[in-house]
Parts: C-alpha cells; structure tokens; sequence
C-alpha cells in the first residue's frame, strides 16, 4: 500500500502460476506477500483434484517456522486434516486452530477446487514474515522460467536470513537452472550443512540435473552426516 | 487451547451476536478460539441490503484489516468508493480509511482478520464490550456483567474497557453504576468526553445531573 489506502484482488489472481517441476502441488495464493500485509501472515492453497496434499505435514518450531498460532479456514470444497495424529474431516466452512507450535497439522483435498486459507502469527510478539514466505516470489518466477529474477529475490532473503537452509537450497535450485552451477554447488554445500534434509532431496530434484558433471557435486550429496 | 492441542468449529456452531437491529450478526471466532497472535471474526447479512460490515475505521486501533468475502456477494463502501465483491474477493485496507460493507446476495458472509504492524497483537476493548453487549441483548446479563469485569481486572488502567463499562451499565438500566466508570476514562483519556456526549449508549442519563457535570464543556479562559 503506498498510494492506495485500499487494496483488491481476487483469490485467483494471487495464485501462483503450476511448478513445472512440481505439478503435484495444490496452487498457493501468496495473500500477505501480495497486499504487503505487515501484523499477521495468510496464504491459502487450492488443490486441482481430490486426494491431492493441501498443507503438508509440518510444526511450528525449528528455525524456519515462526513459532505461530495458526487458523485453518476451509473456504470451499471439502479437506480432511490430520492434527497431532486425529484425522477428520473439514467441509467448507470448518475452522481448525492449532495454537500448540509443537503440534504436527497436514491437510488433504476431499474435492477438487478446495480452499483451505492459513492465517498465523506468534501471540506476544510482533510479526515477522518467515523465511520460506519471503521467498515466495521466487516459485512465479521458476515457473516462468525466469531464473535471474528468482536468484534476485532467493539472494535477497538469503541477505535477510543467512542461516536458513529451505532458502539457500532454493537458492541454489535457481542457480543450477540458470547454468551458475559453481554457485549452485556452493550454496547446496551451505544448505546441507545447515540442515542434512536437504541432502536427500538434492539426489531427488531435477532442478540439479545440470550439475552432476560439475567437480564436488557427488562429493556434496553423498556423503554421510559426521557421527 | 488447554487439555486439547488443537480445536475445530463450523462457522454454524460460533456464536453469533446480533450487532443492533438491524445490524451485522457478529461470530467472534479469535474470542472462540482464545487466538493470541491475531484479531479473527465472521460478519454475517442474511438478506440483500443487510449490513455485513458496519462502518468505521481502525485510525484507534491501528489494525490493518484485511477482508474476505467468504460466501454469498457484498458490497463495500471505502473511503467514499463502491466495491463490488463477490465470493473469493480480498480487500486491505488501511487503519484510517472509513470503510462498510452491505450483503448483495442472501447468506453473504465475510471473514476480517486484523492486527497492527510492527506491534504484538492485543485483544481490542471493542471486541470483549461487543461480547458483552451481545449477552445483554440476549438477555443473559450475568454472562455480559462477568466479561466487562473480566476485562477490567485484565486491563485497570485502560480507558476504553472504563468507557464501554459505563455504556454496558448504561444499557444495562444501573444508572449509578455508570459515572465511576465515565470519570475514570475522562481521567485517562479526555476524548472520552467528547464520545460520551454523542454516544446513543447514554441516551437514558444523557440529562442526569451527574452526566452533565462529567461531560460539559469547559469554557475558554
């Protein structure tokens, strides 16, 4: 909001476009990044078909989460959740609230076209995007292909929060497809001695397809966590 | 949350509080859920032309509010502009900005969520006071009496909680009960004068002696 005092959008219109490398993935409406909202954050996710992963299992903790309370809102369709081991079933117009930030929450579509929008922050503190969501911009811009401008944006949050290990293994996921895979192969190296997950999926993801030639790469991926 | 580490509800199962009237139906979903972080709730309008979003601005609060029409069809007014908002519409708006909004469509629901930025989220007095009146209206005064006194042990140095008191015992027909509470928010805060005078919660005493003396204007000099 700079010159506006009010903004609008429809739900649509804040999606992301498809991951080519991840079709699988429900469509993320960026809401709080798009509005530039500032005191809480919110996204929603709609998946295409039933069955498909709406909010994938995760906590609150950890250096990546925010700590937050957070507020499901089923705004169409029909999602089944699974909190703290429960399954149950969440039509249109459900709430769930999870204010425990150790407690694990995931959600699949019942429906296709469902919505599920995700409202959080952390109680007592003022709000501060997480890392993850910072770097949300970035996805439009693998999806178009366009990986100077998700470099951008991945090396600014990057600069925002050095330690974060989700944002410099997407970092160098951009920099492998842009063809920098000297940098790409830096940047990993970061990420998995941050966080050893991202050993595994570096094997995995096809955005690394370019740089198994590059010197160190087998190196970084396989070799084992220090006891 | 207490025992449970998570809870659910349908927005059928919230409460739903009759704002006025002819009002919007207010369902408090961050009061239900005891939500810490952030400021949540559902505004209802059963038929076209019925108020959703009653108009005012956040200028005391300082929340930006973001809205989302989640069922049926509105129309806001901001700042002067009509906005037509179907299902699936957001809209932010900033603090200061006077905004309403009416149902189009019948059952037309929105979800506002709000908070300040760059501060840790607190309860607004507003919110505890519309509960109170709510079980008032409904008749269960005993139920609304313990939220204002709730909110007074939680916050004693809070104007707004002493002046939505007063209007809650005004409403409530204890006259006497009321002047304590408005003198102690015109000591906090003198804009509490200025309110008192115009607000329809003091309609009943606006010519008490007591009222008079605690609302009249000094003169210059």
């Amino acid at each position: 909001l700079t010159k506006r005092a009010y903004q609008t959008a429809r739900l649509s219109e804040l999606e992301l476009p498809e991951h080519p490398q991840h079709p699988e993935w429900a469509r993320w409406a960026t809401v709080r990044h798009y509005f530039g909202i500032s005191a809480f954050g919110i996204n929603a996710w709609t998946a295409r078909e039933r069955g498909q992963e709406l909010i994938g299992e995760h906590d609150e903790l950890g250096p990546r989460a925010g700590g937050h309370e957070e507020l499901y809102f089923v705004v169409s369709g029909h999602a089944r959740f699974t909190v703290d081991g429960d399954t149950f079933d969440a039509p249109a117009g459900t709430f769930v609230f999870v204010g425990d930030p150790g407690t694990k929450r995931a959600a699949v579509s019942r429906d296709g076209g469902t919505t599920v929008l995700v409202v959080g922050a952390k109680p007592g503190e003022p709000f501060e995007p997480s890392p993850w969501e910072r770097a949300a911009p970035a996805f439009a811009y693998f999806a178009t292909e366009e990986f100077d401008k998700a470099i951008e944006v991945l090396a600014r949050a990057h600069r925002d929060h050095p330690d974060d290990a989700g944002v410099l293994f997407n970092l160098a996921c951009a920099e492998s497809r842009s063809g920098d895979g000297a940098a790409a192969l830096s940047h990993l190296a970061q990420a998995i001695e941050l966080d050893d997950q991202f050993r595994d999926l570096a094997r995995s993801d096809s955005d690394f397809d370019s740089i198994p030639a590059e010197p160190g790469f087998s190196r970084v991926v396989e070799s084992a966590p220090a006891s | 949350m207490t025992a449970s580490r998570f809870e659910t509800a349908g927005l059928d199962e919230l409460e739903a509080f009759p704002l006025g009237e002819n009002g919007p139906v207010w369902r408090p979903v961050r009061r239900h859920f005891d939500i810490g972080a952030f400021g949540v709730n559902v505004y209802t309008g059963a038929n076209p032309g019925d108020p959703v979003i009653s108009e005012h601005s956040e200028a005391m609060n300082g929340h930006e509010e973001l809205y989302l029409v989640t069922a049926g069809h509105a129309v806001f007014i901001i700042d002067g502009e009509e906005i037509d908002a179907p299902a699936g519409t957001f809209i932010f708006v900033d603090p200061e900005i006077s905004r309403a909004a009416v149902a189009k469509a019948s059952n037309t629901a929105i979800l506002v969520v709000g908070g300040r930025r760059g501060e840790a989220f607190q309860v607004s007095a507003w919110e505890v006071s519309l509960a109170a009146f709510g079980y008032l209206r409904a008749g269960a005064d005993d139920q609304g009496l313990e939220i204002m006194k709730s909110a007074l042990e939680r916050d004693p140095e809070a104007w707004p909680v002493h002046y939505n008191f007063a209007c809650y015992e005004s409403l409530a027909g204890r006259t006497e009960e009321i002047f304590g509470h408005l003198c102690r928010a015109i000591q906090l805060n003198p804009k509490a004068q200025e309110l008192a005078r115009e607000d329809s919660d003091f309609a009943a005493v606006r010519d008490h002696p007591e009222f008079v003396r605690l609302t009249e204007r000094q003169e210059p000099g």
